[in-house]
């Protein structure tokens, strides 16, 4: 009774979807989004089904596979004009011609199918999906060493499958605590989709950072709809989700200038301007956070996106994120136009100097397979090395 | 009702929901779920990390100030009888103080980082 009548609570409340946005639908995603029978979880921990929208890459699929695989059950998988092969096993899928003028009822279609798959999971109806992946740690651990932890020593076991992290001097001040490496995307909410980030933090301070995939290419509508699509994103950032909502619809209508006006005056008298440190994710040429933020406060005003000078030569991810507080990291990505972003997150073959390849090879692996997450081979196994042997 | 009852019907109130949440609770996680969320990356090593919290100095300045507070009110009650005997002593308590935050500055506690 009491179950039953959760069931069907349950079922009236909108569906949590997880999305990974792939080539050339963020824009459409993020409108998606606006409709109040879904709302967009930020993480696949709290989300019932995963969407997966857009054209991905080959070597996204073993991330995608991982991420199914973090979401609580009950879950379903819609793919939405997506092509990934069997990566996600026989996942439900909705395709769509690309034709700009019937954006609106495809949108519509995605909505019908989201809303019947949070139906039928909340119903039972529906069994949910199993694991992809393999129900293995990283690195075997259980029974192995003298207390059980996977090794010998103080720092050589590899408690849960994986090491134990060694000092490291920190950039701020040189005090040696634990760097915290991991590669971080594609598919972050806060990050543009499918840019993968190898960062090495201390505490919430980026000590480096490597592009390993640079971010997919979205396609925008219009300059203006980009520029305010980016400014809403940088308002949620900044923690005014409401103003980033009014922006977004702006972004999606046809705009009349006293609505605009309105919402350049609300984003003005917030002070989001004043949250931005001065000379904030500088790059010579671009300005620093704050002036791009102006820059795009200008359009609510009517004027048009400012074109800027070419980048230099230098300017890289690699160079401008290392030093920056997470939370300032975030918004200087997302400070970046798509094509400027781009030039930045150029991936660069030479950095990597001891030949580990933490991409590719172990991706091919699994595509053959079928099988198992790259923490098992190729890369990790260095690392767990590293741990053990120091 | 007396203290005994109370006693046992706290206790079968705890029981009855540790065995309510271990029969309806998550069972344990597969080793994919038990990977933390980075948006489908994969860390390097455990999470079990050592690092400085910031603030640890700011909230010592802080305590400073706050033990000054606690007893300047009941001070200033005193000092409606007592005069400037309490003005002396108070001027005293508060010398010790600002010699630790004079400390603190130079420990560079005032800089944000």
């Amino acid at each position: 009774m009491a179950v039953s009548a959760l069931k069907r609570w349950a079922g009236k409340a909108p569906a949590s979807v997880f999305v990974a946005i792939g080539e050339g639908m963020r824009e459409r995603v993020e409108r998606l989004f606006a409709d109040p029978r879904i709302e967009r979880a930020a993480t696949p921990r709290h989300a019932a089904i995963f969407l997966i929208a857009g054209p991905m890459r080959l070597e996204d699929r073993e991330d995608l596979r991982r991420l199914h695989d973090q979401m609580p059950h009950p879950r379903a998988t819609l793919l939405w004009a997506a092509e990934v092969g069997e990566a996600l096993g026989d996942a439900e899928k909705l395709n769509f011609t690309l034709q700009p003028a019937d954006t609106s009822r495809a949108d519509e279609a995605a909505l019908d199918r989201l809303t019947r798959i949070w139906a039928e999971l909340s119903d039972g109806e529906r069994p949910s999906e199993p694991d992809l992946l393999h129900d293995e740690p990283p690195n075997p651990w259980q029974g192995i060493g003298p207390h059980g932890q996977g090794g010998k020593g103080m720092m050589g076991g590899t408690p849960y499958g994986r090491p134990m992290a060694m000092t490291a001097d920190d950039l701020r001040d040189g005090l040696a605590l634990d760097p915290y490496t991991a590669r971080f995307g594609p598919f972050l909410p806060m990050f543009p989709p499918g840019l993968l980030l190898e960062m090495t933090l201390q505490g919430d301070v980026i000590q480096s950072a490597k592009v390993l995939r640079p971010p997919l290419p979205q396609a925008a509508r219009d300059d203006a709809s980009a520029a305010l699509l980016r400014l809403a994103r940088l308002l949620d950032l900044l923690g005014l989700p409401v103003l980033g909502h009014r922006a977004r619809l702006a972004a999606a209508g046809d705009r009349p200038s006293s609505t605009l006006e309105t919402l350049g005056r609300a984003i003005r008298w917030s002070g989001s301007t004043l949250a931005i440190r001065p000379g904030l994710g500088a790059v010579e040429g671009q300005g620093d956070l704050r002036t791009r933020f102006d820059d795009l406060l200008a359009v609510t005003g009517g004027s048009s996106a400012e074109t800027r000078p070419e980048l230099p030569e230098s300017a890289h991810l690699s160079s401008l994120l290392p030093g920056l507080e997470w939370s300032e990291a975030m918004l200087v990505l997302n400070s970046f136009d798509d094509e400027t972003l781009s030039a930045l997150a150029v991936v660069k073959e030479d950095e990597d100097k001891d030949g580990h390849d933490h991409e590719g090879s172990g991706y091919m692996h699994h595509e053959h397979h079928g099988h198992g997450g790259h923490q098992g081979d190729g890369g990790h196994d260095h690392h767990a090395g590293h741990g053990g042997g120091a | 009702m007396d203290l005994v009852t109370k006693i046992i019907v706290i206790c079968a109130v705890s029981a009855l929901a540790i065995f309510a949440l271990w029969r309806t609770g998550a069972k344990d996680a597969t080793a994919p779920q038990q990977l933390p969320y980075l948006g489908g990356g994969t860390p390097d090593t455990h999470a079990w990390q050592r690092y400085h919290v910031r603030y640890y100095s700011m909230t010592l300045l802080f305590i400073a100030f706050e033990m000054e507070m606690m007893f300047m009110y009941p001070w200033a009650v005193v000092f409606v009888e007592e005069g400037g005997k309490a003005m002396m002593e108070m001027g005293m308590f508060l010398a010790i103080l600002s010699i630790g935050i004079v400390y603190a500055w130079r420990e560079g506690v005032f800089r944000w980082q």
